[in-house]
């Protein structure tokens, strides 16, 4: 018995298509000032500039995504990244290994970093915050344990530089990576049982259990593609930097959360969109980008950022409210 | 003799709910009154309103000779009327003195200021309920009755003339009753009334002065316990004349058992064991405590059972989790709709299909096409009131949410469906149409196991009818029209036989 839907104000808006709107707003707003301020903003170099530095927050974050739509949450990304970054390096000089045998075997170590959030999570019942806090600690002790705290740099393969700098005709790799990956999540989160369970776990843990979910498997797996994302994602930044360096991405797990929630995903889970996310990414990117052509020094940018943030929050909630 | 507290046709509506109906009453100053009722008699509505939780509709009270209308439960407690709370409302990791003093501390610019005059107050309280207990005990080491003292000992403090009491004796041992009601006792010589709410009718005739009994939110009687004869009489005024008249005998196949349960037992149940039958409806009831819940959870995987076997269609299971229970036949509505029946902030199609994702999805990929049409075949065959498929179902009405949370379980296709208080807090019309939706499912050759604290509904559905205590089954009776359930209330109650 489906009642005759009552016009709002005489305008109909769902949640999530204002979501969308709010955001997409946000995102305009900030290239047309850009552009405006800068003539060197809205070039193509410029873009594909943007695109390689936030392709690895889209690619770890199209997996967290998904699991902080379950209402877990991964602190550990930015540390998995250092230590496949290096490993990455280690694998394919010292040991001689292939390169993209080196990718797999690298992303799989940050695969093995979620499947141990997972246990923690699932088995021991240990809050999300505090058992990937802990593993990153020590993901990120690993990393300078595996080179003994020293740069790999020396015997890389003449391809290292591949992955994160390579072009495929005038496209960067790391942007056809991003698309690629961005495009899957995208399809797991709209239209797989996997997104469905993902947004139910978060929704209501307790009704997902007794409708038959088996909650922890799910959740264990969530965990488990965000550590290999995050740890492709790091054989892709030392690819791009040509070295593996056990202190990159400290701040990352950061970057990576801010724009999932600049993409509308709620902290407690059960609401958000991996397309919501990759706006978000490219919000923060953008205004980074933006301020650095404007020549704005970083500390400054530090503090627009968060600001950005705050008020992005602030907006949603604000005009959400007044339309609802 | 002096009347503390009177209502004067108060009144309590909600939507397609009327709660409390013109409740008149009267309390007597320094005397224990009890309220007794079934579930939903209006019990807790009648004591939200007397500690300003929630509003009257009409009606007023008179609290010391002086109207009396509170906004928010510190009115309340401001004007003398104080709550015990059923689940304690403790901190436990702070002392006792740091409970009692909770938020009334004295401070110096937000640093807090030891305050001489009301330690010594706190000390002569408490040296007056229990000796035993001292300010700087931390809360989690008391045993629940001192919780509960300290917890009467606040109310104390904040010169409380009205205490009440809800099911104060739910988790406390014979031993710590008896010192419990000492303690009530003396309260009543230091000026304190008591209204108390209890399901165990000996506690009401030990401790009572009074009795007032509501039943679908009328006040049926107030009396003098001494002058009532025991507790068949009390049963009667709580239950009035419970007769079967919806109920329909079901066609039961006697010679296929689907469903057995063999001496399942756990922390809270004792050597389970009942069979269900095909096309029968199995009423499980019981008061609160009795262990209902805890046999649905244990069957359907959510608790784990230290013995015992689960038997459908001949086959034993053990499910591990829900999942196990549900791939083998089995569905079940949950007792809390918000908390663990819905994904409330999740819209009708993301909710109806989630437990078979066989009829929406094929090698992990979903179809929206075919979510919106196991939706929509639930909404009609339903008839749930909604906007459309995509409405959240948090912003439906409760008996709509029920319905959906049910349309979420027959979409599972069950064969055994077992439902826990099916129609705890919807209104009348939905109740019925629930009740028609599961006498649907059993003339459809379907087993249904419901479980109900609400007596009218297990008597006007059940082919069968068990009957629980403090977690044993005490006996199976066969509904019809010679049903006694006078008898059902003594079994329940604990009174064993029925004594005339």
């Amino acid at each position: 018995m489906i009642e005759n839907a009552v016009p709002v104000h005489g305008l109909r808006v769902n949640r999530s298509s204002l979501q969308k709107l709010i955001i997409v707003g946000i995102m305009l707003i900030l290239v047309i000032a850009l552009s405006l301020l800068s003539r060197e903003f809205l070039t193509f170099s410029n873009f594909s500039n943007v695109t390689r530095q936030i392709a690895i927050v889209i690619i770890t974050g199209s997996a967290v995504t998904l699991l902080m739509i379950s209402g877990n949450i991964d602190l550990s990304v930015g540390s998995v990244v250092a230590m496949t970054g290096v490993l990455v390096a280690i694998f394919s000089s010292r040991l001689g290994i292939p390169l993209w045998i080196s990718v797999i075997l690298a992303s799989l170590f940050g695969g093995v970093t979620g499947s141990i959030n997972g246990f923690l999570v699932t088995k021991l019942k240990i809050p999300s915050v505090i058992a990937t806090l802990g593993t990153m600690y020590v993901a990120r002790g690993l990393a300078y344990v595996f080179c003994d705290g020293k740069t790999v740099n020396l015997g890389l393969p003449d391809n290292f530089r591949w992955l994160g700098g390579g072009f495929v005709g005038p496209v960067p790799i790391p942007l056809l990576l991003t698309v690629v990956i961005a495009c899957v999540f995208i399809f797991v989160q709209m239209k797989t049982l996997l997104g469905k369970y993902a947004y139910a776990i978060g929704g209501n843990k307790v009704t997902a259990l007794l409708s038959g979910i088996n909650v922890n498997l799910v959740t264990f797996l969530l965990f488990i593609l965000s550590g290999i994302l995050a740890g492709f994602s790091g054989t892709i930044l030392a690819s791009r930097m040509g070295v593996g360096m056990p202190t990159v991405g400290i701040g990352f797990e950061f970057d990576v959360i801010v724009a999932i929630l600049l993409g509308g995903t709620s902290l407690s889970g059960g609401v958000g969109t991996v397309w919501g996310m990759i706006v978000g990414a490219f919000i923060v990117g953008l205004l980074g980008n933006g301020l650095n052509l404007l020549n704005v020094f970083t500390f400054y940018q530090s503090i627009l950022k968060g600001i950005v943030l705050v008020v992005a929050v602030v907006l949603d909630i604000t005009l959400k409210e007044k339309l609802e | 003799m002096e009347t503390l507290l009177e209502t004067r046709n108060l009144s309590k509506r909600y939507p397609g709910v009327h709660a409390l109906k013109e409740v008149s009453f009267e309390i007597e100053r320094n005397t224990v009154h009890c309220i007794v009722g079934e579930n939903g008699a209006g019990k807790s509505t009648l004591i939200k309103i007397l500690t300003g939780a929630i509003p009257r509709s009409s009606g007023s009270i008179v609290f010391k000779g002086r109207d009396y209308q509170p906004r928010s439960t510190n009115d309340a407690i401001g004007a003398g009327i104080s709550f015990i709370y059923q689940e304690l409302n403790v901190i436990e990791q702070f002392t006792v003195e740091e409970n009692l003093n909770l938020g009334m501390e004295k401070s110096w610019f937000g640093i807090i200021r030891k305050d001489r005059s009301s330690v010594s107050k706190f000390e002569d309280i408490l040296a007056k309920l229990e000796p035993g207990i001292s300010l700087s005990q931390k809360l989690y080491k008391l045993s629940v009755v001192h919780r509960q003292i300290v917890e009467i000992a606040r109310a104390l403090a904040v010169n409380a003339e009205l205490i009440i009491m809800d099911e104060p004796t739910a988790s406390l041992s014979d031993e710590e009753v008896k010192r419990l009601f000492e303690i009530i006792r003396r309260l009543k010589g230091e000026n304190v009334t008591i209204i108390y709410i209890s399901h165990r009718l000996d506690e009401i005739f030990k401790i009572g002065d009074y009795v007032s009994v509501l039943r679908d939110g009328e006040m049926i009687a107030t009396k003098k316990l001494a002058d009532i004869a025991g507790k068949s009489e009390l049963i009667q005024l709580m239950l009035g004349k419970v007769v079967a008249t919806r109920y329909v005998p079901n066609r039961v196949d006697e010679s296929v058992k689907v469903f057995q349960v063999q001496g399942l037992s756990t922390d809270k149940l004792r050597s389970i064991s009942f069979d269900l039958y095909k096309g029968e409806i199995l009423g499980f009831y019981g008061l609160v405590g009795s262990g209902k819940t805890e046999i649905a959870r244990a069957i359907y995987g959510i608790d784990k059972f230290r013995q015992g076997k689960i038997v459908i269609d001949g086959v034993e299971i053990r499910p591990k989790i829900p999942k196990h229970a549900i791939r083998r036949g089995l569905a079940m509505v949950p007792e809390e709709r918000r908390q663990e029946g819905i994904f409330g902030i999740l819209p009708i199609k993301d909710n109806i299909p989630i437990m078979n994702t066989k009829k929406i999805a094929r090698f992990g990929i979903s179809s929206a096409k075919k979510e919106r049409a196991v939706s929509i075949e639930y909404i009609d065959k339903l008839s749930i009131a909604a906007k459309g498929i995509m409405q959240e179902v948090a912003t439906l009405s409760g008996g709509n949410q029920q319905k959906v949370v049910i349309g979420k379980c027959l979409n599972a296709e069950p064969r055994i469906l077992i439902m826990d208080e099916p129609t705890r807090g919807i209104d009348v019309g939905a109740k019925e149409e629930i009740h028609a939706i599961i006498r649907g499912l059993a003339k459809g050759g379907n087993s249904i196991i419901v479980l109900s604290s609400e007596l009218p509904e297990i008597v006007n559905l059940c082919d069968r009818i068990v009957l629980l205590l403090e977690g044993r089954i005490k006996k199976i009776l066969k509904n019809g029209e010679g049903i006694d359930t006078e008898e059902i209330m003594h079994v329940v109650t604990g009174i064993g036989e029925k004594v005339r």
